[in-house]
């Protein structure tokens, strides 16, 4: 078993909705690949969260979900952004760098 | 909203939801190429709880799993659900007793600003019989008072308690305007003749000052109410009806106005109808009219009380109450009054005597009206909430053993549950939902067992008493606590057992079926439940032991020896000088019904006395014999045949008869008592005895053996009976006639009824019952006390059995191989039996090892209740502690039973 990183609390929908905004509509498992090899296999996705994460993006409509025909020659949920998850994603990374900017302070000042 | 909408579409298309969650699922683990997607059926649970309201829809999941678990263990359901039932029943039945008694305020404007004014001064000495010898008279400002209220008590510790005041003191406080915003007066009339178109009935009413309605707030549910002008000297003769007299004798409120009555054969103008819930000041009765204070003056009441008893600053005889202005404190009130009344009651005393114990103004809460209901059953009911809640306890100790029991049982199913994905709260969850239902069903079940018995305790406590009016019922505080405690223990049972049940290793548990030997765990699981049923054994033990000591006392107050025959008695009360007849007549008019009555066929004999025996009330004054004066005397006016018809018998000489009547020589029957008290050995027929109050000269024409006169709890005393119609004791009103009968006398009522009826139809009968039902209602407090704790006792037991039943049950099941073993082994089945009640037979010694400390303990907090035992009576434990033994045996005899039915092979084949 390798040592995986949990992705930070309250990220995953930013990941994901970043992930959509870059690469287009995309399957779960490609969104979270697509995540492990930009984040050089830092962060892992399980499908446990996942699976989740995306559903209740559905319900809160930042995200819709079209059936395709995948690289396997199956069917697959393919995720888009809508404008709804567009201006989420802003407010999350916005949200996001004032955190980060926020910690690095607070570790920086030993 | 857009996500409200989108949630609703899941609930049509659930399925293709969950498919296409399946697909995408199934389609990752193809791509990555890992077969294993960790738990499943959690990811769709969470998906489902996302898309859906969880809440509601768990909550419905599990409502119907918990019926259906319910309705696959019958059993159990019901055992559980009744014992908490009885245990919520009987608390709720008690509590509505306790919160119209000790709780509810009076149904008026702002109860609590009114407050109750009472004097307290040094205790004073119970009864003569215990002032032996020639002890120094109290000398007290109260030269003479009146209460029909019970507002005046001895306490031994705060002393003489009087809710009493003279008329003067009244006018005093009313000038107290800078504390008080009003102040009103009141007293009982008693019961007094009450006719309405020739319709006689005896009926009590409440003389009231003319602010008492305007004090209370209280508006006229027709017409007007008493006000300051009707309570005058010489103001027409009004008089206020209760709601429910009106209803009663008019048809209606709206009827009565108007209306005129005769009260003690005086006509009375009804001018209003108080309201509907309003039952005057006292909780204890339910006046049926009201008068003007001042109104006592035309009913001719007799030498006690004349328009000079409003000026007698030594007279006390009404009751005060009053309203504190909005800001003043009790306390300042208490501060301001106290010294001007010291100072009034000063000037009232005519020695240094009185001088040296003046009665102190005490001033207190006046928002439940009168106390003296409180105080005779507040203990009583203490008692009693105790032991129901001693009952709920172990009703809970019960549930909680079996829930216990099954969850242990029910380790393997949450095995499955969490193997298969469920989440550990979810299943406690469930659990929960299982246990509160349970408890509401109990609740539910519990509420209609508290309205039977609160049916059942007004029956218990009223015991044949004409207007009995302490009416409880459930109303929305009973409720509440009721709801709240079966959702408490719902709670507190359910939360252990489901906590425990899931913190279950799955694997272990799923390979052990059942033979798994989880030592520590289940060594632990049998001592919870050892524990819960050593205080279910310890708790019922207490019961026991106080149901034991209840019904000891009944028993010694039923074997006490009346002296006389109390079966086949028929007993009523006339009163002809209420109705109108003059004090030369009345003597005739008694002794001509005492003849008729004796002529109706069936009664053996009739006779009268001023006094039914053990009623309660008794009458005396101090007699000198042979010029030396007797202690603790009480007197009895008879009539002729007294003796015979009550079954005393004569020791010597003979009893009061025919020829004994006015004018001729005046003479007494003695009882042995006073004989031996006053004369020792010699004969006391025709010595002479002096009664010091009337001042006549009595000659003794008899003795008679000593029988039971006003009490059943103390002890004999005394007894003068003088010939009722000698005028030797007063002016004669109200007899108590006594009719010995061949068979039920209650089925001479209706005889006894025409007769009087002929002789003079505005005399009418009260207080009609059989003598062995007055001497029941003497005792009604222990016959009541006696059958609530045999009741509560037996019903604590029979759950307790069952929880001890349910654990040992729940034990030899699990030692099924053990004991087959022990069996193929060449155990007998006899010693097989043995080994289970051993183990019965333990618990309930240390139950008993720790329950009979506590009894002798607490029994000490009942010793006031008892008669004719001390609280650690031997008797009372003995049986006690036989009875919870046999019932453990008992108990325990069953599962003892069937482990020596097991069969060896059956047993060892079993895993």
């Amino acid at each position: 078993m390798e040592e995986r990183t949990e992705i930070p609390p309250g990220t995953l929908y930013m990941l994901i909705l970043k992930t959509l905004l870059r690469v287009g509509p995309m399957h779960g498992y490609g969104i979270a690949q697509h995540i492990q090899q930009i984040s050089k296999e830092v962060l892992q996705i399980e499908e446990g969260s996942l699976y989740p994460a995306l559903q209740r993006m559905l319900i809160k409509g930042w995200v819709v979900g079209e059936w395709r025909q995948s690289e396997n020659n199956r069917r697959a949920r393919f995720y888009s952004l809508t404008p709804k998850g567009r201006k989420q994603l802003a407010a999350e990374i916005a949200e996001f760098e004032k955190v980060m900017a926020a910690i690095t302070r607070v570790i920086q000042t030993a | 909203m857009d996500a409200f909408f989108r949630r609703l579409l899941y609930y049509f298309r659930r399925r293709q939801f969950e498919a296409e969650l399946a697909e995408e699922m199934e389609h990752h683990a193809a791509l990555s190429g890992q077969p294993k997607f960790g738990n499943v059926t959690l990811l769709k649970e969470d998906s489902r709880a996302m898309w859906t309201w969880p809440f509601w829809e768990q909550l419905g999941q599990d409502l119907r799993y918990a019926l259906r678990t319910m309705a696959n263990n019958k059993t159990f359901t019901a055992l559980a659900a009744l014992s908490l039932a009885l245990g919520i029943g009987a608390n709720t039945a008690i509590y509505s007793f306790m919160d119209s008694i000790l709780l509810r305020s009076l149904p008026v404007q702002n109860p609590e600003s009114l407050v109750m004014l009472n004097t307290r001064s040094q205790p004073r000495n119970a009864s003569p019989s215990q002032a032996k010898g020639k002890q120094a008279k109290r000398e007290s400002v109260m030269h003479s008072s009146m209460t029909t209220s019970g507002s005046s008590f001895n306490d031994p510790k705060t002393g003489f308690n009087a809710g009493v005041f003279p008329y003067p003191a009244f006018e005093l406080f009313q000038k107290s305007d800078s504390i008080f915003s009003i102040v009103f007066a009141y007293y009982g009339t008693g019961p007094l003749n009450l006719s309405i178109k020739g319709q006689a009935d005896v009926a009590n009413g409440e003389y009231v000052s003319g602010d008492f309605f305007r004090g209370l707030g209280v508006p006229p549910a027709a017409g007007r109410l008493i006000a300051g002008d009707d309570d005058k000297a010489g103001a027409p003769a009004v008089a206020v009806v209760s709601y429910s007299f009106s209803q009663r004798r008019f048809g209606g409120a709206a009827n009565a106005e108007g209306q005129s009555i005769l009260i003690n054969n005086v006509p009375f103008t009804v001018i209003g109808v108080a309201p509907p819930e309003f039952f005057g000041i006292d909780p204890a009765a339910l006046p049926d009219y009201y008068l003007p204070m001042h109104a006592n003056l035309l009913l001719q009441l007799g030498p006690i009380l004349s328009a000079n008893s409003y000026l007698d600053q030594n007279f006390y005889w009404i009751e005060i109450m009053a309203r504190l202005r909005p800001g003043v404190s009790m306390e300042h009130a208490q501060a301001t009054l106290a010294p001007q009344f010291h100072q009034w009651v000063l000037s009232t005393a005519r020695n240094d005597g009185e001088r040296a114990d003046l009665p102190k103004l005490v001033i207190k809460e006046g928002a439940g009206g009168l106390d003296a209901l409180r105080r005779q059953y507040s203990k009583p009911l203490y008692v009693l909430l105790t032991l129901v809640g001693l009952i709920l306890a172990i009703a809970c100790a019960n549930i909680a053993n079996l829930l216990l029991a099954r969850a242990t049982a029910r380790q393997r199913e949450m095995a499955v549950r969490l193997s298969m994905g469920a989440g550990r709260w979810r299943v406690i969850r469930q659990l929960l939902t299982e246990s509160v239902l349970l408890a509401s069903l109990g609740g539910a079940l519990g509420i209609l067992f508290a309205a039977w018995g609160i049916r059942v305790l007004t029956v218990l406590l009223a015991n044949g008493r004409e207007n009995f009016t302490l009416h409880a019922e459930l109303n929305w505080h009973v409720l509440g606590v009721t709801i709240a405690l079966s959702v408490l223990t719902g709670v507190l049972f359910g939360l252990a057992p489901a906590i425990q049940s899931t913190r279950v290793d799955v694997i272990p548990a799923l390979k052990e079926a059942r033979a798994g030997e989880q030592v520590r765990r289940s060594f632990l699981h049998v001592s919870l439940s050892q524990v819960l049923v050593v205080s279910q054994i310890a708790i019922s033990l207490l019961m026991l032991v106080a149901a034991g000591l209840f019904v000891r006392t009944l028993s010694n107050l039923q074997k006490v020896d009346l002296g006389f025959n109390r079966e086949n008695l028929l007993l009523f009360q006339l009163n002809a000088r209420q109705a109108g007849h003059q004090d030369a007549d009345i003597a005739t008019f008694y002794s001509d019904l005492q003849k008729r009555f004796s002529g109706i066929p069936g009664v053996r004999s009739a006779t009268l006395s001023r006094v039914p025996l053990v009623g309660g009330a008794s009458m005396g004054t101090i007699i000198t014999a042979g010029g030396e004066q007797q202690v603790g005397n009480l007197v009895l006016p008879v009539g002729p045949s007294f003796f015979t018809t009550m079954q005393i018998p004569m020791l010597l000489g003979r009893e009061i008869e025919e020829r004994d009547q006015p004018g001729s020589p005046v003479v007494a029957v003695v009882n042995e008592l006073f004989a031996k008290a006053a004369f020792g050995d010699d004969n006391p027929i025709g010595r002479h005895i002096n009664l010091v109050g009337p001042k006549r000269d009595i000659e003794i024409v008899g003795v008679s053996k000593t029988a039971r006169y006003a009490e059943l709890k103390s002890d004999n005393q005394p007894v003068v009976y003088i010939a009722y119609n000698q005028g030797a004791f007063g002016p004669v009103s109200q007899v108590a006639y006594e009719l010995r009968t061949a068979g039920n006398p209650l089925n001479y009522v209706n005889s006894v009824r025409e007769i009087v009826h002929q002789a003079d139809a505005r005399v009418p009968l009260s207080n009609v019952k059989t003598q062995a039902a007055q001497v029941d209602q003497a005792i009604n407090q222990e016959i009541i006390f006696a059958r609530l704790c045999t009741t509560f006792a037996i019903l604590g037991l029979l759950i307790a059995c069952v929880g001890l039943y349910g654990t040992m049950s729940y034990n030899v099941a699990k030692r099924t191989n053990e004991i087959g073993i022990r069996m193929a082994l060449g155990a007998q089945r006899v010693g097989v039996i043995w080994m289970v009640l051993r183990q019965v037979f333990v618990l309930a010694m240390v139950g008993l090892a720790i329950g009979l400390p506590i009894a002798l303990a607490t029994s000490k907090f009942v010793e006031s209740f008892l008669f004719g035992m001390k609280p650690d009576d031997p008797w009372a434990i003995s049986v006690a502690v036989a009875v919870l033994v046999a019932a453990a045996v008992i108990a325990g005899y069953a599962p003892a039973r069937r482990a020596s039915k097991i069969d060896p092979r059956v047993a060892l084949r079993h895993e």
